[in-house]
């Protein structure tokens, strides 16, 4: 697979702006992998939140693949800056609910209550899920009986070594800070690979499950799942990871998806993230796709309080195509940021992006910054890009730029972005036909959400993120009754 | 299967069987014999405007429409035929500023639109709205069951509401998938304008008011969906119409035919109107 396109991205963000930012000195080049490289001191650290929280070294790991991510990602922090809204990647969504709090790393091994994962299964994916507890595979808790001859599934001790090998280096070219910091905290990784031609029957579901333990007073216990998908020529998976919480305590989670797909690959990634109120979830996914792949994500995010998502795709071959869609609720407190780059570099691209953002009370922001570039060689692309944001109360507030860059000059590109309130009209119709304007609203608001949410397919998943969407909207309903009185 | 006994008795009872065959209209045009049965509609003296422009569109309108009529209403584009419908049915872009609306005795303008609909009144709309992510067969069932809640009766669960609109379905020609399609989403214009028809039929609503349900439907989609409006009657509903055309009123024969203009109903007639208005339009009408 080629890294042409990588390099191209990371002098373009380095282009961007003229002051030094968080972000352009995570791209650096990535520090040779060496799997016994001596860990930077903590003293030698930059910026002090970092250095308090982070730069601690954890117990090496057996795993040559973790063991060089760490070095990696421990050389990379030393200089690394948190980011503050100064700098342009970052500049509406303000991360200081991480940075004033304390970091506490989880207990080994911290117990999940069963009814809970019971709670979460859903039957299309019987013997096809993989139960993650602060960022560390349990087997005991999984399930994966249905996998085909061939293929791995399973945490990074035992994964084949040509993956292994692979694990790192999407996020070390083209993450963000925070993708640095869970290559420092990492303590596994969820492996998935399949060889040319191979297919999972079933959707693999990956639960990942924040316990919380180990957190003091004041402190977010902190783990960074980290996942990679390395699909051979032809292969087709589904992986849907769910985030969720033990329980109602707030948690940081620092998650990276690698995605490499070789050519004719194809898939189909769902990404759910309903997690306990008030917690920080910054998630990288990073995706090469070689010719004739196909990438579908399929992203629901409707709980945290500090949630974002940086996706990366880079189309690295001919007749590819892509496709992303997007649901966001911003509640109360809530800050629902999308990041996307998508580099298109060569002929018949495809590449289609929906998102959609609900912000339903006054202290919610959704934030979108989605950057598509169709560069000289990538004649004959088709993509389309929009952007949907429904205010349902006042000063409710979405910062969204959707932006195209295109330099190759046979392409058919279209984008937009709309930001309203539920139409008159619509809600108009529903009673009209005699149903009350509350039920109307409810439906209509539910309905803007499940044209996304609906694409997860699966009735228990997507019945659980309704259920998180109408009690969300319950409350901004009693809110605008409350501030209408 | 109690819901299939109870779908049947309303869409294919023996009344509405014979007035479904019936293809050929069987009213004369002109006749003005109903004088006796209770009035359904009366409108005196209405007057509105456009809420956001204050625009005065209807200036004084006077229609009373009994149980058992089809009346029709025509005019030129701008004359405030459809905004006649949609103040009746309560549409927030229009305020009422003079007159008086009664539907089954009671004040219209006192009502939610919501409560209108729970009455028995309903407007097709001339261009619906899309829904995506609300599947047509959900909005139909709470649409039903919001009638039939206000009306004391039992809401009717999935399995039984399916048996009440299938057979609906088969007499507007549609498609059962039409039920797991979204509401309108990516319909044809004669997809939607059907549709409307199937809510009427699930409402079972006593006056429809049909705005322009001939525009965009070609001949067979027009036939099935006047036959399907045919077959609806009872002798205690009514139909208004709204629209441009004569073809429409070939298919639904009504006994009245209203020219509005400038905001006002100039001229009531039979069918002998419309066939003046198309051989010599609007202005033999308003010198005559």
């Amino acid at each position: 697979m080629s890294y042409g396109v990588m390099q191209r991205s990371r002098c373009s963000a380095g282009c961007r702006g003229a002051r030094p930012s968080a972000t352009t000195l995570s791209r650096r080049a990535p520090a040779p992998l060496r799997a016994n490289a001596p860990a930077v001191s903590a003293s030698a650290v930059e910026d002090a939140w970092i250095r308090a929280n982070v730069a601690e070294p954890a117990a090496p790991s057996p795993v040559a693949g973790l063991a060089a991510l760490r070095s990696s990602c421990s050389e990379a922090l030393a200089s690394l800056r948190m980011p503050t809204t100064r700098n342009e990647e970052y500049r509406f969504t303000d991360v200081a609910a991480l940075t004033s709090a304390k970091l506490a790393r989880p207990t080994a091994a911290a117990a999940v209550d069963a009814a809970l994962l019971d709670s979460l299964r859903f039957p299309e994916a019987g013997g096809s899920a993989a139960v993650l507890v602060d960022g560390v595979l349990r087997p005991e808790l999984s399930d994966l009986a249905s996998l085909p001859r061939g293929a791995y599934v399973g945490g990074a001790a035992g994964a084949p070594a040509a993956a292994l090998e692979r694990l790192g280096h999407l996020s070390n070219a083209r993450g963000g800070p925070f993708a640095v910091v869970n290559g420092v905290l990492a303590g596994d990784a969820v492996v998935v690979v399949l060889p040319d031609g191979a297919r999972l029957a079933r959707p693999l579901h990956i639960i990942h499950v924040a316990s919380g333990a180990g957190a003091g007073q004041g402190a977010l216990s902190a783990s960074a799942p980290r996942l990679l998908v390395a699909l051979g020529r032809g292969a087709e998976a589904e992986v849907v990871e769910e985030f969720v919480s033990a329980d109602s305590g707030a948690t940081a989670v620092f998650a990276v998806a690698e995605v490499l797909l070789g050519p004719g690959a194809s898939l189909k990634h769902g990404y759910v993230q309903r997690e306990a109120a008030g917690s920080v979830h910054l998630k990288s996914t990073l995706v090469d796709q070689a010719e004739g792949s196909s990438y579908n994500l399929v992203e629901a995010r409707v709980g945290g309080g500090l949630s974002r998502h940086d996706v990366g795709v880079a189309q690295c071959g001919p007749d590819t195509a892509t496709r992303m869609r997007h649901f966001l609720l911003a509640g109360a407190g809530q800050l629902q940021d999308l990041h996307s780059k998508l580099v298109l570099d060569h002929p018949r691209g495809e590449a289609e992006q929906l998102h959609k953002c609900i912000v339903s009370h006054a202290s919610g922001r959704g934030v979108f910054d989605g950057n598509v570039k169709v560069n000289r060689l990538a004649q004959k692309t088709d993509a389309g890009q929009l952007s949907r944001n429904l205010l349902l109360v006042p000063r409710a507030t979405v910062n969204v730029k959707p932006n195209l860059q295109i330099i190759a000059d046979d392409v058919k590109c279209t984008h937009g972005a709309a930001i309203s309130d539920l139409s008159e009209e619509e809600l108009f119709y529903f009673r009209a036909r005699g149903i009350p304007a509350e039920v109307a609203r409810q439906s209509l608001v539910y309905s803007f959400g499940a044209e996304v949410v609906q694409a997860l397919r699966y009735d228990r998943l997507v019945a659980r993120i309704q259920a998180d969407v109408v009690a969300a909207l319950q409350v901004a309903e009693a809110s605008i009754a409350g501030a209408s009185k | 299967m109690r819901g299939a006994a109870f779908g049947c008795n309303r869409a294919g009872g023996p009344g509405c069987r014979m007035m479904r065959r019936t293809t050929v209209p069987c009213r004369a045009s002109g006749s003005s014999n109903g004088a006796g049965r209770p009035v359904l509609l009366e409108v005196k003296g209405l007057e509105a405007k456009i809420a956001a422009t204050g625009q005065q569109i209807l200036r004084g309108v006077d229609l009373t429409v009994r149980e058992g009529e089809v009346h029709a209403i025509m005019g030129k584009n701008g004359s405030g035929k459809s905004t006649l419908s949609k103040v009746l049915v309560g549409h927030p872009d229009y305020e009422v500023t003079a007159g008086t609306a009664t539907f089954k005795g009671r004040d219209l303008f006192a009502l939610e639109p919501e409560e209108r609909s729970h009455d028995g009144l309903f407007l097709s709309f001339q261009s619906p709205i899309e829904i995506p992510g609300v599947s047509n067969v959900d909005f139909l069932r709470m649409a039903c069951n919001a009638r039939r809640k206000s009306k004391g009766q039992a809401e009717l669960d999935p399995l039984e509401f399916y048996a009440h609109v299938v057979p609906k379905l088969e007499m507007l020609k549609m498609d059962p998938t039409f039920l797991n399609r979204n509401v309108n989403e990516g319909f044809s214009g004669g997809e939607k304008k059907r549709n409307e028809i199937l809510q009427l039929a699930v409402l079972e609503s006593e006056m429809s008011i049909l705005d322009e349900i001939d525009s965009g439907l070609d001949i067979d989609a027009l036939r099935d969906v006047a036959a399907a409006v045919n077959g609806l009657k009872r002798p205690d509903t009514s139909v208004l119409m709204v629209t441009h055309y004569k073809r429409l009123l070939d298919y639904i024969r009504p006994e009245y035919v209203h020219i509005m203009e400038a905001g006002r109903i100039t001229q009531t007639g039979g069918m002998d109107l419309v066939d003046q208005l198309e051989a010599g339009g609007y202005a033999t009408l308003s010198t005559a």
